[in-house]
């Protein structure tokens, strides 16, 4: 800790010299600075006085004194957002009131970058920033869903198209094997909670809690890539930054919105399955091939194949999405407001399923008087999520339809639903998936509430103080029964047994107090300081419950009250902190050199006593070379800047106190006592990435072309990382910080104004690419992720020299034209297939992804099209494990790729035989590895904005009505529905597996905006 | 505004932050763990001896299923089922190093060797308890200590001889000659049987029955001398259990499938009833594997058996079920082992009816065939128990033969099957009959593939 106060005392001082210097005596000027849109007054505007080393800044009612010089001034006022203004002030001028206009320029908006906002062209860091209008006529669900394909570096997967579902967003590759790879969210500067909430699985896809956060209340998001954009948040910014600023109010006119959308929801395809009769066929083959009688095991034709359900029609339906909103916002000079409510529903396309969020937001800022400003946001929502169960579930819904046999029905002739003990009811494994929607109760409601208060004081001219107190709270409660009805409930009675309800909560909320000084100062024009210095703490709890029931007396009764038995439950509470400081210091000199550095020293409970500190400092540099003479004559370069960086960050998300040795409670017969858990390591650090960034902006012709590039290096070590030990030691793993992984990458981004005429045409571009590497690990051998393979380790494995994300299996040869068996590569040459012939047989990361879209506007209307791609990844379609299971077992259907089996001596074929209860063709191999690359019609929209001649006439500030869709359209080799899928939602170790996932839905809506 | 005062507005506010800062930081930084006990408050006093003893059970048990996966599932008494891939393995008999049931099975075992290993190196040093109490904690867990090496040494062959806590020792160990852990298992059951009491409670069945006992060392050490073909002292141990009339043959054989505790249970591992201590739906839960998902079904060979009737009652072990019957399902479901509901979910390790078939086996091999002290008089009072025609058999040929099928009537699904056709050298014969994939390798099971990773001492069991 002394290092902290030395640190920051050292630049305390620094901050006084400046402060303390004089000023000359002679003349003021006064005035005021107001806004050209609404006349609010812009504080913090800089005045300088053309040719000398004095300036001043406007107070937070935009009024400022400077002192000038006898004789005529030429002052310059700027700030960030807005055009620089050069005012000749003559001798007896003494009050000059400026009118400050917004720069059209994108160049000169505004960029929150950490603490602070800056203009766009002063950045030397790398950071993309997302307009609302860029994701307003789609219909996400969260913003972070909106991120997919808008810029370069940033990887967004929909894991299945379950609505509030997961999603994995990646900037700049992975880079941890075991800690979160999530980016730190931070919304008006307070650091959300991302990722699941709740705690029960449902079979792959989890909840989403930043599908709780209305993406229309947001009005810009901006992402921070590289270290010194992202250093300033020390251990937590290691995987990127994401900035959501959401709207607020303006001074004088009040506006009122209303939004109103609708539209239908579809799969965007649907498996390709056998009907009964080709289904027999194929299992009388597979039980013959295994010696037995089919008849005996009653596969009779014309008995058995009487019944053809088409299991996954009976458990999708056309799903509807709806979504309604007012905003208002307004104020007068003192006091300005954004207020908003939103309702939004989405009835998913599985029966039963349903996602319905209202939310709404208030933000207020008012200002005292020129010294004190305070500001408020609240943010308020709450969702109704009715889940069914997926994916790696037997009894789940969509799976279980895939899975289920053709020979049952899910109805009786009474119309009434099979049941456990009716005697046509599919038994285990299959059971009945309509059942299993249309039966069970599955609710989550969620709460959020985003909340925070700051004071702004203008300590002295240029010295401003900003403390902000915030709050993110989280809360799930899950409300669920499953009746004697279904399989967990009725069928299964080790587990219900006339019924099994659970009912379980779990809060999370962080606390965050942040006090910043800015200190702004110039010598002349040509020296410009920016300084920040602050400190931050965060506080983080959770707290959990849960209560779980059985016996129920009939399925009349829901809820736990009626509960026969109540024999589970538990309770749990944890929590975790971080101490921050951390300061910036940027200079520029006459706009043409720019240099910035940041540092922060963050403490965290999550780290052993000897690693309790860690410190961050970033270094970066600019060269405007269009400010150079060299290029002063090139008329079509408006601004060319090079920049550089380099820095540290870290990443601290492992989970609380794993850097103790500890022994949790172990049970017997209902005795609790102790029983050894964890191995202690009081070295336990942060993971820490050193990134190098180099990149260039430019905008040319008149700014209607904008490129930005980025070349970087990342390189993380100390690895948080659990290195498996052998169980002979009575642990499984010590955690350690041990190996590394790099990301190298390219990123382009290219914006163009193409036509600007009557018709307007603009194009927005961006494709990256990644090379994601495991540098090192503890030692050499393979750590298998995934899922277990049969016949090899895993399907994934970890590996040094390999990607993260490596698909590990058999190499599939093909099949044997004389056997029929299915042949694999013979890695060690023993002469048998065993696990050791396992071997690296692709990975999910792509060779490159990115987005395109074009927008045309002509008169009212507008058009845009927008498409998503991403190339050179593989799938592990590891649905045909079962699909294609080549008669591993006859428990169910399968996919008609299977009838292309070999069948007899000379087919060639790339299925193998099928016979019951052999496994070894049905290895974990390539077999089911398949190329994932696609390109997506993401979105397309079209609008029109209603001549104000009509809408004028009803007292309508203006009215939009707008069509769009989404998914509409995929190009893919890729033999599953969807190739984007990713079963275990949200890993690193083991993305891009299809198993049973329910595929991304297509969006057909319609709406209209209107303003008052 | 003057300089001065700027400098005491910003000391002002800054001295504010840091306070508020400093204040919080050691309550922020250095939270209290929670229900997690640190290292080094395990074992100190008093109130920490009954908690590590639990541990040291709740070890124990952690392995119990997999042995029964083991000794019943590796040879002739199950078909796959399921979808698991560990299970289809065993039924399959294509058992792979990478099956994580090995691998449970393995880590459980030296999870209860840590445990014992510890109480072993810390109990001098617990502060207020007297002597006694001391040797019965450590003769509990050398007892647990000498089952889990028998275990491991008979389904894997040679394994690690851990004798510390030393983590960096244990890491690169090698694997001992199995004769060595064998010796071992001898030293600590008979420490164990000096150590431990004749019962823990007068009247408390449960906890004679849920924690070790003298009788359960003797049991333990009379089946140790039957693998070893020592049959004077197997019979002796055997022998002493059932005069000793701690316990008694159940009046019906259903008792001893639907109940726990009951009167001839020598030890048990032990879950609470209806309760969450209960192994529920996970992959190695018995009433999961076997009644619920039905993994594993009894193979029709098994079947044939089971409803003979020379096994009478005990044909109870397995049910069916007309619905059940389809595909390559059978329709018959194993029912040894229940819900917490039913009262069932315990695993018994040692029962007195093992003790007369042991006794049997060790007399006929001595040629005591017949008479009151000869085989047939222990085979004959399991019959009559099991409401089953009496055997008759003369010749010692006959009685070996007959104990070998008495076993399955009454010990089937109790983790013997596979460990006594090896010790009888009659498990390629059995086996080769029942499945065609049967191969030598799997006498033994494969030491756990992530072990032999994570060790390069270790070297793997032939032909895996």
């Amino acid at each position: 800790m002394n290092k902290n106060i030395t640190f920051l005392s050292g630049t305390l001082i620094l901050v006084f010299f400046c402060s303390l210097e004089l000023m000359a005596q002679l003349r003021p000027v006064r005035g005021k600075v107001t806004l050209a849109t609404d006349g609010s007054p812009v504080p913090g505007v800089s005045i300088l006085l053309k040719g000398a080393g004095t300036g001043t800044t406007t107070d937070l009612e935009g009024n400022y004194v400077l002192e000038v010089p006898s004789g005529t001034n030429v002052l310059i006022y700027s700030f960030v957002g807005l055009e620089t203004q050069e005012i000749t002030v003559g001798q007896g001028r003494s009050a000059v009131n400026v009118i400050m206009e917004e720069s059209k320029t994108e160049l000169s908006q505004v960029v929150v970058t950490g603490y602070h906002e800056l203009q766009r062209r002063d950045i030397i860091g790398s950071i993309s920033s997302i307009r609302s209008d860029k994701f307003k006529d789609m219909p996400v669900t969260g913003f972070d869903q909106a991120l997919q394909g808008q810029a370069a570096g940033v990887q967004v997967s929909q894991s299945s198209g379950t609505p509030g579902g997961g999603i994995a967003i990646r900037i700049r590759g992975n880079t941890s094997i075991s800690a979160s790879n999530r980016p730190l969210f931070i919304v008006d500067g307070t650091p959300v909670f991302d990722g699941s909430i709740t705690g029960r699985d449902f079979g792959g896809q989890n909840d989403n809690s930043l599908a709780v956060v209305n993406p229309n209340d947001i009005a810009n998001i901006e992402i921070l890539k590289d270290a010194s954009a992202k250093a300033i948040y020390g251990s937590r910014g290691a995987n990127g930054v994401v900035i959501i600023t959401t709207k607020r109010g303006r001074n004088n006119k009040t506006t009122v919105t209303a939004d109103v959308q609708r539209g239908i929801i579809e799969l965007i395809g649907r498996p390709k399955l056998m009907n009964s009769s080709q289904l027999l066929e194929l299992q009388r083959d597979a039980v013959l091939a295994a010696g037995r009688n089919p008849d005996e095991m009653g596969l009779i034709p014309g008995v058995t194949d009487l019944v053809d359900t088409d299991w996954i029609s009976e458990v999708l339906r056309r799903g509807i999405l709806q979504q309604y909103q007012v905003t208002a916002s307004g104020g007068t000079e003192k006091t300005r407001f954004y207020f908003s409510g939103n309702v939004r529903d989405e009835e998913g396309v599985q029966l039963n399923n349903r996602f319905t969020r209202y939310t709404g937001a208030l933000n207020l800022d008012h200002t005292v008087n020129h010294r004190l400003k305070f500001g408020a946001n609240i943010n308020v929502s709450m969702t109704q999520n009715d889940r069914v169960k997926g994916d790696n579930f037997l009894d789940g819904v969509y799976s279980g339809a895939i899975k289920s046999l053709p020979y049952y029905s899910p109805y009786d002739e009474f119309g009434r639903l099979y049941v456990p003990n009716d005697p046509n009811y599919a038994e285990f494994p299959n059971f009945n998936p309509v059942g299993q929607a249309l039966l069970p109760r599955f609710r989550t409601y969620g709460l959020k509430i985003l909340a925070g208060a700051n004071m702004d004081i203008a300590l002295a001219r240029d010295l401003n103080f900003r403390s902000k107190v915030s709050m993110d709270y989280n809360n799930a409660e899950e409300d669920q029964y499953e009746p004697a009805t279904t399989a967990i409930g009725g069928y299964l009675e080790g587990v219900g047994g006339k019924g099994y309800g659970v009912y379980s909560t779990f809060t999370l909320y962080t606390l965050t107090n942040s006090n910043v000084l800015t200190y702004y100062r110039h010598i002349d024009e040509r020296h410009r300081f920016n300084m920040l210095l602050g400190n931050e703490i965060i506080h983080t709890q959770t707290r959990e419950s849960s209560v779980v029931g059985r016996m129920f007396p009939s399925t009349q009764f829901t809820y736990l009250n009626s509960a026969g038995i109540i024999d589970q439950g538990g309770s749990f509470y944890d929590q975790s902190g971080l101490v921050s400081f951390f300061g910036e210091l940027k200079y520029d000199f006459k706009d043409k050199y720019l240099l910035g550095g940041t540092i922060r020293a963050d403490g965290s409970s999550r780290f052993g006593k000897n690693r309790r500190f860690g410190y961050f400092p970033s270094l970066s540099a600019g060269w405007r070379l269009s400010e150079e003479a060299f290029l002063a004559g090139t008329r079509f370069v408006d601004d060319l800047k090079l920049r550089a960086s380099y820095g540290f960050t870290g990443n601290e998300r492992i989970g609380n106190f794993q850097y103790l040795g500890t022994w949790s409670a172990a049970v017997y017969n209902g005795n609790t006592g102790v029983g050894p858990n964890r191995l202690p390591n009081s070295n336990l650090q942060w993971e820490r990435t050193n990134e190098a960034n180099i990149g260039i902006d430019a905008a040319l012709f008149d700014n209607r072309l904008r490129i930005t590039a980025d070349v970087y290096r990342n390189l993380t070590d100390k690895l948080l990382f659990a290195e498996p030990i052998p169980l002979t030691t009575g642990y499984g793993s010590i955690q350690g910080n041990i190996g590394s992984v790099s990301n190298k990458g390219v990123e382009l981004s290219i914006s163009s104004d193409n036509l600007n005429g009557d018709l307007k045409w603009s194009t927005d571009f961006n494709i990256t690419r990644n090379a994601n590497k495991v540098e090192a690990l503890a030692n050499s051998d393979t750590l298998y992720r995934g899922y277990t393979g049969s016949g090899v380790g895993g399907t994934n494995a970890v590996l040094e020299g390999q990607p993260l994300g490596t698909f590990w299996g058999l190499n599939f040869l093909g099949v044997d034209p004389a056997t029929g068996d299915a042949l694999y590569e013979d890695v060690n040459g023993d002469g048998k297939i065993s696990p050791q012939d396992g071997q690296v047989i692709g990975n999910a990361q792509p060779k490159f992804y990115g987005g395109l879209n074009n927008r045309f506007t002509y008169k009212g209307f507008d058009l845009s099209v927008f498409f998503h791609f991403m190339y050179g990844n593989k799938v592990l379609n590891f649905t045909n494990t079962a699909l294609v299971n080549t008669g591993e077992d006859v428990e169910n259907n399968q996919s008609v790729i299977a009838l292309r089996r070999w069948k007899k001596e000379g087919d060639i074929t790339d299925v193998p035989r099928y016979e019951m209860g052999n496994t070894y063709n049905n290895y974990h191999s390539s077999r089911f590895l398949e190329d994932g690359s696609f390109l997506r019609l993401k979105n397309v929209a079209i609008g029109y904005n209603l001549p104000s001649r009509w809408i004028e006439k009803i007292r309508l500030g203006s009215a939009r009505v707008f069509v769009s869709g989404t998914n509409l359209w995929t190009l893919t080799s890729y033999s599953g529905v969807d190739p984007e899928v990713s079963t275990l939602d949200g890993s690193t170790t083991a993305q891009g597996i299809d198993f049973f996932t329910l595929p991304q839905v297509k969006t057909i809506q319609g709406g209209f905006t209107l303003t008052f | 505004m003057s300089g001065a005062r700027i400098k005491h507005i910003v000391k002002g506010s800054l001295l504010a932050v840091l306070l508020l800062a400093f204040g919080g930081c050691r309550e922020i930084l250095e939270p209290p763990p929670v229900d997690l006990l640190v290292d080094d408050l395990v074992l100190q006093g008093p109130d920490d001896m009954e908690p590590v003893r639990i541990g040291l059970y709740n070890a124990l048990r952690s392995f119990g299923s997999c042995t029964i996966f083991a000794a019943d599932f590796t040879p002739d008494y199950i078909q796959s089922n399921g979808t698991f891939t560990d299970f289809n393995e065993l039924g399959s008999k294509n058992i792979t190093p990478a099956n994580t049931l090995a691998r449970t099975l393995w880590g459980n075992i030296y999870t209860t060797i840590y445990i014992a290993n510890f109480i072993e190196e810390n109990i001098d040093g617990v502060a207020r308890v007297s002597r006694a109490e001391k040797d019965r904690l450590l003769a509990e867990a050398k007892f647990c200590r000498a089952y889990a090496y028998f275990i491991a040494a008979h389904t894997f062959g040679d394994v690690p001889n851990v004798t510390t806590t030393d983590v960096q020792t244990n890491r690169s160990i090698p694997r001992a000659p199995k004769q060595e852990i064998l010796d071992k298992v001898l030293a600590d059951y008979t420490a164990a049987l000096a150590g431990l009491p004749l019962r823990w409670d007068a009247d408390n069945a449960a906890l004679n029955k849920q924690f070790a006992t003298k009788n359960a060392a003797r049991a333990g050490l009379a089946r140790y001398y039957l693998y070893e073909g020592n049959w004077g002292a197997a019979e002796q141990y055997a022998d002493t259990v059932i005069t000793s009339r701690l316990q008694s043959l159940d009046s019906s054989y259903v008792t001893v499938i639907s109940t726990e505790f009951d009167p001839e249970s020598i030890f048990e591992l032990a879950y609470a009833n209806s309760s969450s201590d209960d192994p529920g739906t996970s992959t190695t839960g018995l009433n999961n594997i076997l009644v619920g998902r039905r993994e594993v079904i009894p193979s029709n060979s098994y079947v044939q058996e089971i409803i003979n009737v020379n096994a009478g009652t005990r044909s109870a072990t397995i049910v069916f079920n007309t619905n059940n019957q389809q595909g390559r399902d059978n329709g018959w479901t194993v029912t040894k082992y229940g819900t917490p509901d039913q009262g069932n979910n315990n695993i018994t390790v040692f029962r007195l009816a093992e003790m007369y078939l042991i006794r049997a086996e060790a007399r006929a091999r001595q040629n005591r065939i017949t008479g009151t002290s000869g085989a047939l008089a222990d085979v004959n009072t399991l019959r009559r128990r099991a409401k089953a025609p009496l055997a008759a058999f003369t010749t010692q040929a006959a009685a070996l033969s007959a104990i070998e099928t008495e076993r399955l009537y009454e010990l089937s699904f109790e983790g013997h099957r596979w460990f006594d056709l090896r010790r009888t050298g009659r498990i390629t014969a059995v086996m080769t009959a029942f499945s065609t994939r049967w191969n030598e390798k799997y006498n033994l099971w494969p030491i756990p593939q992530t072990e032999i990773q994570t060790n390069r001492m270790l070297v793997q069991n032939t032909g895996y």
